[in-house]
């Protein structure tokens, strides 16, 4: 009963693998079948690209800013909500809806509140006078990457909510009972006694958002296309534009596979953490 | 006197949740409402003056082929999500029973190889498709969802399975079924939340996926959504911001439908192949 399972999984992941390193020490081009092999010559430009560089520290800033903001979100969120019950439930299940917005109609409607002129965000704003001159959202390369990230984080944090509250379900009962005999206060009870328990919620949350947000391409695609100035372009926006608006599919390869390395690590790094608190 | 307090804070950090949750989809609604100059205008207007439906019926006009890509993501996605709880399923199962260790922090290493390389493998893909004459067609895209969706989704199932007692198992092969049987007349047919789950999990990742038809497809009348819409409203409609509400509107239905059938046993799915063996 394994084997086919194994064999399934070999199938869909491994050979696409194998043969995306195969194709990185290659010239391979869509454009042209005949293609040859080069060595690492892929690798070597590839140090001293600097959209490459550029790419990764994009991806870096977008994946830990909306990672980071949105699991604070949904841990805040977690806590207020815990002790709702009866007809006030239907409040969790609202602030859930982001998550299941379509990721192509989030980066329509951020596109369209942070559009200037017109855009409603600078307008209330400017009412509210927080700001006096209109924020050039989306074609400034600092704001930009604000923009997408905060769409990102109107999206993403409902499901750090979600893992949050099924977590704090987890507690014990009598833990929080001896706890409240102990007379500890809201914030001992908070730090102290709940962290603890969502350790591994978090961990496993971080690790699917980190996997998620590094292959997010059509909130930055649709969004901002990766500008103004490549300043939202992140690491899957570039290897995009490289194997099929430039056809060099050798070189998008070579990228592909230093980001595998590259999350493989930061990946084991968070498998580590939580291996070390469980032991 | 503490306990007000409590209360107050908890009510202000709810309440600026909603508006922060629910103003943009107030929002999208309100400009699918206004009418072409007034959605257009540069000082914004906070609610429709003048209702109008036209931004919903030019969504049938010709000009913008929605209803044909609608289609196609319909299709794609519910065919997709079938194969990839099908397979998920036998995977799932084998994983569960197969007396593999992959609990805990070792399954989250499964969990990373199985989910890096969505761009990655859309160059090999591309290849492997356009050699087997599959570009351009509902089961070349169907072959390329279900890459991505077997592996989370036999992630998933093998959670739900760890849930299912052996004992259930044992009592049924003393009743003379094979492990085909047991798994399809016993363990399946106790699973169907899990299915469920799994099966809408891969449909809302399908929706969403722009990358894959954009490279796979390119006629236009074998479109989905995603890459239709972004051709629809660039260039010449750049700025029909009404028609653009309404359509994102429609578009989010089905995937905020889903969501809610299954939102319960969502987390389930998500962590407890991670949380099991913890």
């Amino acid at each position: 009963m394994t084997a086919p399972a194994l064999v399934i999984l070999a199938v869909v992941i491994g050979y696409p693998i194998v043969d995306a390193v195969i194709v990185s020490f290659s010239n391979y081009s869509l454009l042209y079948p005949a293609h040859s092999f080069v060595g690492a010559s892929n690798y070597h430009v590839l140090v001293h690209d600097p959209l490459f560089w550029e790419s990764l520290r994009n991806t870096l800033i977008f994946t830990g800013a909306s990672v980071a903001l949105g699991m604070a979100a949904g841990l805040v969120l977690a806590l207020a909500l815990e002790r709702l019950t009866g007809r006030w439930r239907f409040i969790r299940a609202v602030l859930l809806t982001p998550w299941a917005v379509p990721v192509i109609v989030v980066a329509f409607l951020f596109e369209f509140m942070f559009t200037n002129p017109g855009g409603i965000t600078n307008a209330l704003l400017e009412d509210l006078h927080i700001i006096h001159s209109p924020v050039p959202w989306l074609t400034s390369p600092g704001w930009a990457m604000v923009s997408v990230i905060t769409a990102n984080v109107w999206t993403q944090a409902p499901f750090f909510l979600l893992i949050f509250t099924a977590a704090l379900a987890g507690v014990p009962d009598t833990v929080i009972e001896a706890a409240r005999i102990d007379r500890a206060g809201t914030w001992s009870m908070i730090t102290h006694i709940k962290l603890p328990y969502l350790r591994t919620a978090a961990t496993v949350g971080a690790v699917l958002m980190i996997i998620q947000n590094f292959n997010n391409f059509p909130l930055i695609y649709a969004m901002t296309g990766g500008g103004p100035a490549n300043a939202t372009s992140t690491l899957v926006v570039y290897v995009y534009e490289l194997a099929f608006t430039t056809f060099k599919l050798g070189y998008a390869s070579a990228i592909g596979v230093i980001w595998l390395v590259i999350l493989l690590v930061i990946v084991s790094v968070f498998v580590r953490l939580l291996r070390s608190r469980l032991s | 006197m503490r306990h007000i307090t409590g209360r107050t804070v908890i009510a202000v950090i709810v309440g600026l949740a909603g508006v922060w949750t629910l103003w943009p989809i107030y929002w999208m609604l309100s400009t699918a409402l206004k009418t072409q100059q007034e959605s257009t205008t540069v000082t914004p207007t906070l609610w429709p003056h003048v209702l109008t439906g036209a931004n919903f019926s030019e969504l049938f006009s010709p000009a913008i082929p929605f209803w044909t890509y609608f289609g196609n993501s319909m299709l794609t996605s519910v065919l997709a999500a079938v194969v990839a709880v099908l397979v998920s399923t036998l995977a799932g199962y084998g994983f569960s029973r197969g007396g593999f260790r992959l609990s805990g922090a070792s399954s989250l290493a499964v969990l990373a190889t199985q989910m890096l390389p969505l761009v990655v493998l859309i160059g090999p893909l591309y290849l492997l498709l356009l050699r087997a004459h599959l570009l351009n067609t509902y089961l070349g895209l169907i072959i390329g969802y279900t890459t991505f969706a077997i592996p989370f989704g036999s992630w998933m199932m093998k959670g739900f399975f760890d849930a299912i007692p052996r004992e259930i198992e044992e009592s049924a092969r003393v009743d003379g079924y094979n492990r085909l049987g047991v798994l399809f007349r016993v363990v399946v047919p106790l699973s169907v939340p899990g299915l469920l789950t799994t099966g809408v999990f891969v449909f809302m990742n399908t929706w969403n996926n722009l990358l894959y038809p954009l490279t796979l497809v390119s006629t236009n009348s074998r479109q989905t959504l995603p890459p239709g819409l972004l051709q629809s409203f660039s260039g010449t409609f750049k700025t029909d911001w009404g028609g653009m509400m309404a359509a994102s509107l429609i578009t989010s239905l089905p995937l905020i439908i889903a969501f809610f059938l299954v939102q319960r046993s969502m987390v389930r799915g998500l962590t407890a192949g991670a949380l099991a063996g913890t």
